[in-house]
């Protein structure tokens, strides 16, 4: 369907407060679970402090007020949850792009019901390891990350809010050049507008105290069109100025992390000799597979006695990670979260990433956005 | 180890390119002994990982052959096979490991002499680029081997 912008505001007054921008996200997650619609949101909750993110599923709508806002240093990924343990019920979920990319190839492998489910995306500009954001926070603005009560990314810059509502910012390119920041796979990352999902929420082009929505689907539609017949939100129509200003925001943005992808995957990328440097670290711990959200076999060939071998500490790399690539890496959405969880820090989502630029460059396949699978799957004599 | 006994691997699809080396052979053509032939029914029966698993077990070069396109007996096996090779060509040298060292090649039964000449340019190219010499793993083929009798 050709796209549709408007702007969304939660007629709820607390949501509205609430909420990251208009709070529309959270009134339609209201909406849903009212109307029984879905039997669950699957959001992302504050823990102990703005560093903690925790999945959560939420079937009582009263309790969508206590998810509201945006998370940035909680680089979590919901496809796997899903596919691996909410594959029964009917959901509607938040998601970032990586998500929604995820949740896409799972889709097509059968492993996520599409009819099952509402996928509301957020842009996203990138979120920051919890580890990075308490360092930098000490690092960079002089205040013990414990303090940190409220953080925002706004205007390129990353601004934190302490207990007696003062504010200290500091720009985002700067913590970079520092190696600080968002984390590398989202500097690279060219999806800011998750058009994968039905909608895509932000505040790029919104008004304050709004959310600005692109609808992406008839579904996604549907869901808006309902959601203010039955007096849950808000709808206007932004002004042709703000869909250009989103619009250009956006540009500049993908120009950025093209320029991140030719700096990490080609300029500064590690030659063969560093990279088996790396793989002489690994603990053989198969956490990088494990939280893959591509990776679902049930049997994995690393496991398989012909590519392990027991008396080896590291495994060699062509029959562990080489496999593991020829497997997926023409799949790979750059979600980042082998390398983050990569205890001997690897920076595996490198490798992956350049591997699945490369076959989009051969075959056209753009992992978690194209609508059918990797062309290798192809049973036609093409 | 000298440059000529660089060991290449060869995954020959039963039913054209193993017929090609069969008839190479009937016919007496000479081709280099460094090629190890290993008979599959299918070229698209090879995944990438057989590839891998094949460099890291020592070999310096290694061939594919299946049916000239359209001839394949599964129907689409060669052009499963095809898709498949263009991502080990891009995969191999993220490891170190040149493309030169890994060729696929469409070999029918009755070309005895496509073969012959393939196995030659085949191994000529690896004798001039050497053997494989790989940093990992660090416990060589050769200890493994002897570790686990
Ligand atoms: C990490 C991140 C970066 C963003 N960057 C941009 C940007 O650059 N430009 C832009 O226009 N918009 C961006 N957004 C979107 C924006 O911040 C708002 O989420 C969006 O406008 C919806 O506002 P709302 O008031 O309707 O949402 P709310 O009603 O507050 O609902 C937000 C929902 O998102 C969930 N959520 C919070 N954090 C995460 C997370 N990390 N992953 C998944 N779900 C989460 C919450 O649980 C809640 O359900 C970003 C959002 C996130 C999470
Ligand atoms: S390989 Fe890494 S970056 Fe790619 S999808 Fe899997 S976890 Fe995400
Ligand atoms: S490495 Fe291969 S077999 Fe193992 S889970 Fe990933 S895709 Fe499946
Ligand atoms: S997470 Fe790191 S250490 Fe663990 S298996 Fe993967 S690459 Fe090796
Ligand atoms: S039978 Fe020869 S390639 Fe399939």
């Amino acid at each position: 369907m050709e796209p549709q912008f408007l702007l969304a505001k939660a007629k709820d007054e607390e949501l509205a407060k609430k909420g990251e921008c208009g709070g529309a996200v959270s009134a339609l997650f209201k909406y849903l679970l009212d109307q029984q619609l879905v039997d669950g949101v699957l959001t992302l909750t504050r823990g102990e402090d703005v560093y903690d993110g925790i999945p959560t599923l939420v079937e009582n709508s009263e309790e969508i007020v206590e998810t509201c806002g945006s998370l940035h240093c909680a680089p979590t990924m919901f496809g796997d949850l899903i596919s691996k343990h909410l594959n029964d019920i009917r959901l509607a979920v938040s998601v970032k792009p990586c998500d929604a990319m995820a949740i896409k190839e799972l889709e097509k492998r059968h492993q996520i019901n599409p009819d099952a489910i509402y996928k509301i995306g957020l842009n996203c500009g990138g979120t920051v390891m919890p580890i990075t954001a308490r360092k930098m926070i000490e690092m960079f603005y002089d205040v013990d990350p414990a303090e940190v009560v409220a953080e925002e990314i706004d205007k390129g810059k990353f601004i934190i809010e302490l207990a007696d509502g003062t504010h200290k910012s500091v720009e985002i390119d700067e913590l970079e050049e520092k190696g600080f920041g968002r984390r590398n796979n989202c500097q690279r990352c060219e999806l800011k507008i998750p058009r994968n999902a039905d909608l895509a929420c932000g505040n790029w082009g919104a008004e304050p105290g709004w959310t600005f929505i692109e609808v992406v689907t008839e579904k996604g539609k549907t869901l808006v069109e309902n959601a203010r017949k039955n007096g849950y939100i808000d709808v206007k129509t932004p002004s042709e100025k703000a869909i250009a200003i989103r619009e250009k925001i956006e540009n500049v943005m993908i120009k950025l992390a093209r320029k991140f992808q030719d700096k990490y995957l080609e300029e500064d990328y590690p030659a063969p000799e560093n990279w088996d440097e790396y793989w002489n670290r690994c603990i053989k711990c198969y956490a990088c597979r494990d939280v893959c959200p591509i990776c679902f076999c049930k049997e994995c060939d690393l496991e398989k006695d012909f590519y392990t071998d027991e008396d080896e500490i590291a495994p060699d790399p062509l029959t562990f990670q080489g496999v593991r690539l020829s497997h997926m890496c023409f799949s790979c959405v750059n979600c980042g979260q082998c390398e983050d969880v990569c205890p001997m820090e690897i920076p595996l989502a490198r490798i992956f990433h350049r591997m699945q630029k490369k076959y989009r460059d051969d075959t056209g396949f753009i992992a978690g956005v194209s609508e059918e699978l990797p062309p290798l799957y192809s049973p036609e004599k093409e | 180890m000298s440059e000529e006994d660089v060991k290449i691997v060869g995954f020959c699809c039963n039913w054209c390119c193993y017929g090609g080396a069969d008839t190479a052979g009937t016919a007496r053509m000479q081709y280099p002994p460094n090629v190890r032939i290993l008979r599959v029914m299918c070229s698209g029966r090879i995944n990438p990982s057989m590839v891998l698993k094949a460099f890291k077990e020592g070999a310096d070069g290694v061939f594919v052959g299946g049916c000239h396109m359209g001839d394949c007996h599964y129907d689409a096996g060669n052009y499963k096979w095809n898709r498949r090779a263009k991502l080990v060509e891009e995969l191999l040298p993220e490891f170190g490991i040149e493309r030169e060292r890994f060729r696929f090649e469409w070999i029918s039964a009755s070309e005895g002499e496509k073969f012959q000449e393939t196995m030659k340019e085949f191994a000529d190219t690896i004798k001039s680029i050497g053997p494989l010499k790989r940093s990992t793993p660090q416990i060589s083929t050769q200890a493994k081997f002897t570790a686990k009798i």
